[in-house]
């Protein structure tokens, strides 16, 4: 195989930067200054990233760890639109946190692991077999785990030890899936539907069906899927907003990249199709799908209320796949993008309204629109895309797998699934809307008087009307991801 | 024969001679003389591990010329080299980490005690590597024992005399049963010298005469060790002799002296006994099975400890689990991860000792895990030691745990009937390992409850900072350059048959 | 069976001192009595290695009457293991005894559970 280094560049630029960062907590050096560093690292990291998507698919060896299992890294269809999604949406963060976070302290610490965390994410996009893969999943873990208790207090401490110890139960839950499978060749290079050796696992079925459910649960923890779906609720609130906006919207679909490499890569979804590992599957995703629905419609914390949403949100992905179908396929793959955009925006929001006002509580927020228009409206327009309205992005992927599921022939559910969607949507309408509407109409009895002007500064406005626009334009124009999801399908089905 | 052959036999008598000559000593000139004989030890097991795997045979070295069936014998082969070689890096570190504490805890008129009793135990221990002879083994792990048994008891407090004896009681149950199954065995075959004594085993299994004494011999000598070595359920001495010593001692017991007994025992298994007729005898099931139950029992126990040192003993506890457990799998995959393992939880387990002290130290030398709250900031450099240790314990990939992990996961799939529980055993102890050590990590990173005076934000010594690197950097090495170790293991096994 | 018990009656005899002195060692509370069973454990062995040496009707293995055939000595290596089994043996139960000293002076006391509880006390 031919060795292309420059692959390893966006991976380990952003960890040395980072690292540099974290150096320079202690430099005599202005506040601007380190933060034009960082800048400057995330928009060469997107650069560098963008060069090697567009190199090609090639692969590096970066290691051999034992003469079975290599550390290496391989850009296919789904790194591609994975690794582009995070580079990008991390620059525009990365911007919206330079304003957010001169409210914290040890900024450094924060930005130092935000790049770490870059490298990481690259990474995983990148990898070419499951053990790669698991190890930069753990350094995932553990380097994203600072940004969550950033401002240790004793809740954000344990906000991040609830997170840190479910992440490694699912990823060691994930690991005995890779330990069973390693026998069976599962830690070769991905391959489009499947790797495993079929004269070896022939009358291990029930032992492969195991392992790959075990992995799903696993790596479904970090994607929040119900029964491990409990961190997201805890960790979103305690962590800085950029930092919930990037847990919810880019590190969760590391979860989902990782069910996707999973399934499609490693097992295969033939083997998968009706065994009671789909059927258990779909069930999960669908309870987490309408239970959180149901969760943020109840939930009066603006934050919480958010990771409730991406709990639901997420599990619309999981299920796309979970109906081993093109067509779902299509949908789940278009639905990371989308979703990753829409919760990050509405993330940022609900940041930019605790640094402008301190309010948390969706209640407090009668007549915020009248203060802070162009965020309000940011947040409208990616309310009614993650509602599903049309022409909206989120409109298409939910097509998508609604017309999979028809088709994928899965019995009950192929209906049922739908119904829940449909569900879902209106629930997401009832809890993402109200913020709008008692935003721009806060009634008659408001008090105009005290109503001041509080938009936020433009690096906070501008990346969220960046990513709205995004999330907008896409849904009118989804061809471009549509053409690449499919082409990531037609080699998997 | 090349000169380089002879030196299995000198590093022993080098080691042995250093602790009669340190009697005479004052303690800092003992402590210099047993660096250099480490050192040395060191040098010369390296310079056989690099023969060996040149000439890629084993040899063997008759002691007074006496020929096979009568003289004493010592033999070496990659795995001895290897073995000897891994050991005293380890004995190093940990001399060189814990050494300020040696004499802060040792009364000053006896600190050239704490060295003779090392040179001693660093002997026996090359003597039950090397060994080719019963009998010389069962010498040697008396003196090992006795060596022991005064590291633990070298603090002279009540602490460690309670410990001693108690660590004594279960060694002597444990060497008696060792001293009647070689002398049964000695009476089935007339040999002691481990290579003829193979042959007459094979020829008494060949006839089918003698099996109940064979089995007997079997299961006394795998009790025997096992007791030594402190595997479920005679692990009882393990927390209270591990967790008092003084660091550098505690370091050197877990990490060495229990893995001498099971370098032995894999070693008779192999060499004497016939490992197929080990397998076959069914004993080996029962190594799987209080392995297994001593990797959950020993996590679950370190959950229920506060004190940190505790805490870090019943961990060892479940990791003589782990490696009896490779040894109970029955094939030699199992095998070259139960070796593998010894490495691993040496290398580990001293660093987590020697790097916890550091944690203490700067907590009121209070030791439960709520007390360290913030120690990593106030000593950073034991903090990151600690850090990395708990990781690699928990099996973090690029860290030496998580290679020995995946060997035995690959070994448990190539015995079909082992596979399943040896895999739920595993994910299940990783996982409570998981919740000690990142408890215990967190808490030593989590902001402390109060301020601590300036006297209790000293910085590690020199020593320390550098035993600790040295310990990551092994750490890191098993867990990135595992394939030619692990290419040795093989070797060294296939040349022990 | 009981035939073959006493025609082997040195190794029974030894195979049940093994078992008396091993629970001793093991159960007893008492130190000193666990030291007894200690040394009771250990001559067991020496008793069967001297047995499994010794053969009937021959001399002792020293040159004697310029016999060099070696079919008129006993086996000599069981003598030799016997002897340095006392040795191994001595030096542990001194080491043993002078613990016990060392404990009995400073908790009063020979039995182990008590001192384990006062040891506890202590520690709180």
């Amino acid at each position: 195989m031919e060795q292309d280094f420059l692959l390893l560049l966006p991976i380990f630029f952003p960890m040395a930067a980072g690292i540099l960062t974290l150096a320079l907590a202690k430099a005599k050096m202005g506040r601007k200054a380190k933060l034009t560093v960082v800048f400057g690292a995330l928009v060469l990291e997107l650069l560098f990233t963008i060069l090697c998507l567009m190199r090609g698919d090639v692969s590096v060896t970066l290691w051999q760890l034992t003469d079975t299992i290599r550390i290496s890294f391989h850009v296919d269809t789904i790194s591609r639109i994975f690794a582009g999604l995070s580079v990008s949406v991390w620059l525009l963060v990365g911007c919206f946190a330079f304003s957010y976070m001169s409210h914290e302290e040890h900024e450094e610490r924060f930005f130092g692991f935000y790049l770490i965390v870059e490298g990481a994410l690259t990474a995983l996009s990148f990898a070419d077999n499951m053990v790669g893969f698991y190890v930069f999943f753990e350094v995932m873990t553990f380097t994203s785990l600072p940004l969550v208790l950033h401002e240790m207090t004793k809740p954000a401490i344990m906000a991040g030890l609830k997170y840190l110890f479910y992440s490694v139960a699912g990823a060691f839950m994930a690991l005995f899936g890779i330990f069973f499978l390693a026998g069976y060749g599962a830690i070769g290079s991905f391959q489009a539907g499947g790797i495993l050796d079929a004269s070896a696992t022939a009358g291990h079925e029930g032992l492969l069906l195991a392992s790959a459910f075990m992995m799903i649960i696993g790596f479904g923890t970090k994607a929040g899927m119900f029964p491990m779906h409990g961190w997201l609720p805890t960790a979103h609130p305690e962590a800085p907003a950029p930092a919930s906006a990037v847990l919810s919207g880019v590190i969760t679909k590391m979860g989902v990249l990782a069910v996707i490499r999973v399934v499609y890569y490693v097992i295969g979804p033939d083997i998968l199709r009706r065994t009671w590992v789909q059927t258990v599957w779909m069930i999960l995703t669908l309870t987490t799908i309408f239970l959180g629905s149901m969760m943020a419609y109840k939930e009066k914390i603006m934050k919480k209320r958010l990771a409730y949403s991406t709990v639901s949100q997420v599990s619309y992905i999981l299920f796309g796949l979970s109906l081993l179908h093109p067509a779902a396929f299509i949908g789940a793959i278009a639905h990371v993008i989308f979703h990753s955009l829409v919760k990050n925006t509405l993330f940022l929001g609900a940041g930019a309204i605790i640094y402008k006002t301190g309010k948390t509580k969706v209640a407090e927020l009668r007549g915020i629109g009248k203060e802070m228009p162009v965020t309000i409206w940011c947040f409208t327009l990616v309310s009614i895309t993650l509602v599903g309205i049309p022409p909206t992005s989120g409109f298409v992927s939910k097509w998508y797998l609604a017309t999979g599921a028809l088709s994928s022939g899965t019995g009950v559910f192929s209906w049922l699934g739908p119904v829940i969607l449909l569900i879902s949507a209106l629930l997401t309408a009832g809890y993402l809307l109200p913020v709008t509407i008692h935003g721009f109409f806060p009634g008659a009895d408001y008090d105009y008087g005290s109503l001041e002007k509080r938009e936020p500064s433009a690096l906070m406005t501008v990346p969220m009307i960046l990513m709205t626009m995004g999330a907008v334009a896409l849904g009118m124009f989804p061809g471009v991801i549509l053409n690449a999801a499919s082409a990531a399908a037609e080699l998997l089905f | 024969m090349d000169f380089v052959c002879n030196f299995p036999f000198f590093s022993i008598i080098l080691a042995m001679f250093c602790g009669i000559l340190s009697s005479v000593l004052k303690g800092p000139w003992a402590k210099r003389l047993c660096l250099f004989m480490v050192t040395a030890v060191l040098v010369m097991s390296s310079a056989v591990l690099a023969y060996t795997m040149k000439t890629g045979t084993s040899y063997t070295y008759s002691m007074g010329h006496f020929p096979a069936p009568w003289g004493n014998e010592i033999r070496a082969g990659v795995l001895e080299a290897l073995t000897a070689t891994g050991f005293s890096v380890i004995m190093l570190l940990s001399l060189l980490g814990g050494m300020s504490h040696i004499f802060t805890d040792v009364e000053e008129t006896k600190t050239n005690l704490f060295f003779i009793l090392v040179d001693l135990l660093m002997s026996s221990l090359l003597a039950l590597i090397y060994t080719n002879d019963l009998f010389t083994a069962y010498v040697f792990v008396e003196i090992n024992t006795i060596a022991a048994c005064g590291l633990i008891m070298i603090k002279q407090d009540g602490h460690g005399i309670v410990a001693a004896i108690r660590y004594m009681v279960m060694s002597l149950l444990g060497s008696g049963m060792f001293l009647i199954s070689l002398s049964m065995l000695y009476d089935i075959t007339g040999h002691l010298l481990m290579e003829p004594a193979k042959e007459a085993v094979g020829a008494i299994v060949a006839s089918g005469s003698y099996e109940v004494p064979l089995l007997v011999v079997i299961a006394l000598m795998s009790v025997g060790l096992a007791i030594k070595s402190g595997l479920y359920p005679f692990h009882s001495w393990i927390p209270e002799t591990y967790g008092y010593a003084t660091p550098a001692a505690s370091a050197i017991l877990s990490s060495l002296v229990s893995k001498g007994y099971i370098f032995l025992l894999i070693k008779v298994f192999y060499r004497v006994l016939g490992y197929e007729n080990v397998v076959s005898s069914k004993v080996i099931n029962a190594l799987f099975v209080f392995g297994l139950v001593g990797m959950i029992v020993g996590s679950v126990k370190a959950i229920k400890q506060t004190d940190t040192r505790k805490m870090i003993a019943y961990s060892s506890v479940a990791q003589i689990g782990y490696i009896y457990m490779g040894i109970g799998l029955g094939t030699k995959a199992g095998m070259a991860a139960a070796v593998f393992h010894i490495f691993t939880h040496a290398a580990t387990k001293s660093l987590l000792f020697i790097s916890a002290v550091g944690l203490y130290e700067v907590s009121d030398g209070k030791a439960d895990y709520r007390s360290l709250r913030g120690s990593g900031y106030r000593n950073r450099a034991a903090g990151i030691a600690f850090a990395v240790g708990a990781l690699s314990m928990v099996g973090f990939p690029m860290l030496s745990g998580f290679i020995s992990k995946l060997m035995f996961a690959t070994a448990a799939v190539q015995s079909p009937h082992k596979m399943v529980a040896t895999i739920l055993g595993l994910a299940v102890s990783t996982i409570l390992n998981a919740i000690y050590f990142l408890r215990l990590v967190i808490s030593i990173y989590s902001p402390a409850e109060r301020e601590y005076g300036a006297d209790m934000s000293h910085q590690a010594s020199r020593k320390l900072k550098v035993a600790s690197l040295l310990f990551i950097i092994v750490n890191l090495v098993l867990g990135l350059f595992s394939q030619p170790i692990v290419n040795a293991i093989d070797a060294g096994l296939s040349m022990f048959v | 069976m009981l035939a073959h018990l006493a025609a082997n009656m040195e190794e029974t005899a030894s195979m049940i001192l093994f078992g008396i002195g091993f629970t001793t060692l093991l159960l007893h509370k008492n130190l000193i009595k666990k030291i007894i069973g200690l040394n009771i454990m250990d001559t067991a062995v020496y008793l069967f290695l001297a047995a499994k040496g010794y053969i009937y009707g021959r001399m002792v293995p020293i040159l004697t009457d310029g016999i060099t055939d070696p079919a008129a000595y006993t086996n000599p290596i069981p003598d030799g293991l016997v002897l340095t089994g006392i040795v191994v043996s001595v030096s542990v139960t001194a080491l043993m005894l002078s613990l016990t000293i060392r404990l009995y002076r400073r908790y009063g006391s020979l039995d182990l559970d008590e001192i384990v509880m006062q040891w506890r006390k202590e520690e709180r």
